[in-house]
């Protein structure tokens, strides 16, 4: 009776072994597929059913399964040793990689001030070109008149 | 007015011309596989094992047969063994067997080569710019490469296991030790 009682409560360890590894996990394979790169195939996880991109996915659940976060396993995937930063979906937002994020952002600021400006010239150029409209000559004026006159 | 509308369209221009630099930028990197009897791309990566690197060029003087491989490729289990056995029957000639792992999951690639039992040295190229200059559209590939450090006899695309491969494979090894 022991015996059995021990080898259950052996088994009921082993089994709950892996799970109380992680009682709760700090991030999610669909949220990381979503965010790594398929070396071979060029599209994210999520979108590769490819024998490395499976490969990645089974090394990703083994690190939620031992709690690690989701910046730490990208990290890891992204360094030297592994796959290198072009592992990873979107740049970092660190250093160099930081151009790629704030470069369209001031390139719509540019444009954005350009198009403000343009509108900006657009509307006070009107009524100046209007004012500065060169007077008629007495000629003109003269001729301006007769044709109004036979108008009438 | 004139002067917004020159400096538009200069910012207009420069972008088309910075947009067509990346372009050809593009097209002109694209890598291709080298070419045979040119010198082999040179490198230098991490070897599997820990024990520090391998450069191609600190192998200059011997053949080096180059295998590029990867835990994740079915074919490249077939032909493990093989090259084991092959390495293991020309290292008497000095020819190395140089094993590059592509695109891998370093403890992935750690088992498969202990289940494969491969002796001889395996470097890392995790990121796949060893691949890229020697082209790579998959794996396995094989390179050889002369005591010169050029390459020599045929580039195999896919398992030395291959009968149609097979032979190439040993002739290649013997130009590389004959050239």
């Amino acid at each position: 009776m022991i015996v059995r009682l021990a080898a259950a409560a052996a088994a009921a360890l082993v089994l709950a072994g892996p799970a109380a590894a992680c009682a709760k996990p700090r991030t999610s394979l669909a949220y990381l597929e979503g965010q790594i790169m398929c070396p071979t195939c060029h599209t994210t996880l999520d979108q590769s059913d490819a024998p490395a991109a499976q490969r990645i996915k089974a090394h990703i659940q083994r690190r939620i399964a031992q709690c690690w976060t989701a910046a730490r396993i990208e990290a890891e995937l992204s360094s030297p040793a592994m796959f290198g930063p072009s592992i990873l979906a979107a740049p970092t937002h660190k250093g160099f990689d930081l151009l790629a994020w704030w470069l369209p952002l001031a390139g719509l600021a540019a444009g954005a001030l350009l198009v403000g400006l343009g509108v900006w010239r657009w509307t006070r150029a009107r009524p100046q070109e209007e004012a500065a409209a060169p007077p008629l000559d007495d000629d003109a004026e003269r001729r301006l008149d007769e044709l109004l006159a036979r108008l009438d | 007015m004139r002067t917004f509308k020159l400096t538009g369209q200069i910012v207009a221009l420069a972008a088309v011309a910075g947009l067509l630099a990346l372009l050809v930028w593009r097209l002109t990197h694209q890598s291709h596989p080298p070419r045979i009897g040119a010198p082999a791309p040179a490198f230098s990566a991490t070897r599997m094992d820990g024990n520090g690197s391998v450069s191609l060029a600190s192998l200059r003087g011997k053949p080096v047969v180059l295998n590029f491989w990867a835990s994740w490729c079915v074919p490249c289990k077939g032909e493990a063994k093989l090259l084991e056995q092959a390495s293991r029957q020309y290292r008497k000639q000095g020819v190395v067997f140089l094993g590059v792992d592509y695109h891998d999951v370093t403890s992935d690639a750690r088992t498969f080569l202990e289940r494969h039992g491969v002796t001889y040295p395996t470097v890392r190229d995790g990121s796949g710019r060893i691949g890229d200059r020697y082209g790579l559209t998959g794996v396995p590939e094989t390179y050889f490469v002369n005591r010169q450090g050029r390459l020599v006899g045929e580039h195999i695309l896919g398992p030395i296991t291959n009968p149609k491969w097979l032979a190439v494979f040993r002739d290649s090894i013997r130009a590389a030790l004959d050239s």
